[in-house]
């Protein structure tokens, strides 16, 4: 069976308050790759997770996951 | 940290970069379609072909760059951040593929029916950018609408 990466991204954001744009602005990207690592389409490169990690202070392992 | 203002400028222009993209992978098979209609004896007219070499150019350097007639750096950035270089990169992989597979078709055709030169590359090469160019736009577009 595929693995896939599972993310709490969105949950973080509006427990936050932010709008997609906003998470986009605070890690330098747009909208649409936001919305496409919320919704599983696009795996985000390392970089990114950590960037995304760091936005939402929590670890990488907190944000992200392995779906078996 | 971005601006907010600067992500929703890159949300306006990635959302008009992918309507203008397909348009114009629309308009380009539609002319080539009236090309490859029209006689023999009056396709190859200077014009034309020189019409068809100037769109081939626009369209590999947008497929290159993602758009590099757009203004503003900061911009440009968000708009070619690391989801659109992969959409790009599947765009130009399918369109690597749909180039060789149109190389063999024509080449089969060869064996049955005479295909000049200008002819099998005019094919190819409208075939293989035409459907790269479609591709990065329809998956911008349902990058763009997802959620």
């Amino acid at each position: 069976m595929a693995e896939r990466l599972a993310n709490r991204l969105k949950t973080e954001r509006e427990a936050r308050g932010w709008t997609q744009a906003e998470l986009a602005a605070r890690v330098g990207v747009s909208r649409k790759t936001i919305n496409t690592v919320e919704n599983r389409i696009f795996v985000p490169s390392t970089l990114l997770a950590l960037k995304l990690a760091e936005a939402f202070e929590l670890s990488v392992e907190q944000l992200f996951s392995v779906e078996r | 940290m971005h601006d907010v203002h600067d992500v929703e400028e890159a949300e306006r222009m990635g959302r008009t970069r992918s309507r203008v993209f397909f348009v114009l992978a629309i308009v380009f098979f539609a002319g080539q379609s009236v090309y490859f209609s029209s006689s023999p004896a009056t396709r190859d007219s200077s014009p034309r072909v020189g019409a068809w070499l100037i769109l081939v150019l626009l369209m590999l350097m947008l497929l290159a760059t993602g758009g590099f007639l757009l203004r503003g750096r900061k911009v440009r950035d968000l708009l070619n951040d690391e989801a659109s270089r992969h959409n790009r990169l599947a765009s130009q992989a399918l369109g690597f593929w749909v180039t060789i597979l149109s190389a063999l078709a024509v080449y089969v055709e060869s064996i049955f029916d005479p295909v000049t030169f200008n002819e099998a590359i005019h094919i190819i090469v409208t075939l293989g950018v035409g459907a790269a160019l479609i591709s990065f736009a329809v998956r911008e577009r349902r990058a763009h609408r997802i959620g």
